[in-house]
């Protein structure tokens, strides 16, 4: 550090300190902690280092989709229909549009996954930090040596991408240790037939989340006013018919109630059952909270009465 | 989600009833079920038995332009029973009338 602060003074510390408090802040604020008031400076800021943040993500990610062999093949195309013209024309548009869509879906699906991963008490995020670091020394270093030696200005992108380089080459305990992330799968939902749905991975995250496979069923299955049980391959069975979305959805609220310490968000915590009450205790605050009790509540009839009524009768 | 810490708790409360379900936690659930096919429908249960939940169904039923009952049941008392999935219309609407608070409403599904 000492030797680029010679250099990068007062910027570099500033920024470093700035973007050290937006980690803290994002890792703690995460979810509905009410932060102590922060001003409206600082706030501004955060927003603008976390947009950028995720810009730069995108960026790399945008440069792992597009692998040299897409390039070579958009960049003749598309000159190839612009110097003959004519129908050429419209297959190098097709071409284009193609490789267009293809990009968007691509995106579309990285995010997606970005967004799952962030909600999902950000699981992943540590591997693709990772990612970044061993990625990032090349090609700041690629790119530092086209933009230090020309005269031109720097753009905001570049200088950030150097500065949080710097940042990650000097501190890459911050880089470990800056959140408390646990890796979280998606869960994987398939339907049986149509009527029933698969939650394959169901035990796997259940042990991922340190929970008794028990206590995550009578939520899922409460929260989805359904039925289902855990079969001989150790998935979950659930009537009805739910999309991977759906039971994310669910998977998350439950998360947010019975995994995620409620004062500090840590994952680090126990559910211990208390005479009829769980209770939730934090390993790394301290905290201990009762959790909401598991109820279905009302079960509207949705079967056929007559099959009920053959049943009981 | 509400502060439960700060909630008064009677350590008593469950021993006099004898049993885990606090029916009376002061909070309007409103549940998804799934029915065969695409069908869902909504039901909407702790609503105070002060109100007339008849007038409410009959209410909702014209505003939200879909059929519902009202099912007396034993333990859950009186619940409001919509066809298809309202959650977010039922929330807006009991906000909107006053009848309950946005920190009273529970919505549970997916
Ligand atoms: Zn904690």
């Amino acid at each position: 550090m000492t030797e680029e602060d010679s250099i990068f003074d007062p910027t570099l510390k500033k920024k470093k300190k700035k973007k050290k408090t937006f980690d803290i802040d994002a890792a703690l604020a995460e979810g509905d902690t009410v932060e102590s008031a922060p001003s409206a400076a600082d706030e501004l800021f955060k927003d603008d280092v976390d947009d950028l943040d995720l810009d730069l993500k995108k960026k790399k990610k945008k440069k792992k989709t597009f692998n040299l062999d897409d390039l070579d093949n958009a960049l003749p195309d598309k000159e190839e229909g612009e110097g003959e013209g004519g129908n050429q024309d419209d297959v190098a548009m097709d071409d284009n549009f193609d490789l267009e869509l293809d990009f968007s879906k691509a995106k579309k699906k990285k995010k997606k996954k970005k967004d799952l991963d962030e909600l999902m008490a950000e699981a992943d995020d540590k591997q693709e930090d990772k990612e970044n670091v061993e990625r990032l020394p090349d090609e700041v270093d690629e790119s530092s040596v086209q933009w230090m030696s020309s005269d031109r200005d720097y753009t905001y992108e570049e200088l950030l991408n150097r500065v949080f380089e710097i940042m990650r080459d000097k501190n890459p305990d911050m880089v470990a240790g800056k959140k408390q992330k646990f890796v979280m799968k998606p869960p994987q939902v398939v339907r049986i037939g149509t009527k029933k749905t698969s939650f394959a991975n169901f035990t796997e995250i259940c042990k991922t989340l340190h929970r008794q496979p028990k206590h995550l069923l009578d939520f899922l299955l409460a929260e989805l006013g359904t039925s289902g049980s855990v079969d001989g391959n150790s998935q979950l069975i659930i009537k009805g018919r739910f999309q991977q979305k759906q039971i994310e959805n669910v998977l998350r609220r439950y998360i947010k109630e019975y995994v995620t310490c409620h004062t500090c968000r840590s994952p680090d915590t126990i559910l211990q059952k208390d005479t009829r009450l769980f209770f939730l205790q934090c390993e790394t605050c301290g905290s201990r909270c009762s959790v909401a009790s598991i109820k279905s509540g009302f079960q509207a009839v949705t079967s056929k009465r007559a099959a009920i009524r053959a049943k009981t009768a | 989600m509400s502060i439960q810490n700060l909630n008064t708790f009677d350590p008593f409360a469950d021993a006099s009833k004898g049993s885990e379900d606090d029916v009376q936690d002061g909070l309007v659930h409103i549940r998804i079920q799934q029915r065969n096919g695409r069908k869902t429908l909504t039901t909407v249960q702790g609503l105070s038995s002060d109100y007339d939940l008849k007038k409410i169904v009959r209410a909702c039923k014209k505003e939200f332009a879909c059929n519902g009952t009202v099912i007396e049941h034993p333990e859950y008392g009186e619940v409001l029973q919509l066809q298809g999935d309202q959650r977010e219309n039922i929330c807006q609407w009991l906000t909107k009338s006053g009848l309950a608070k946005p920190d009273q409403l529970k919505v549970h599904g997916f």
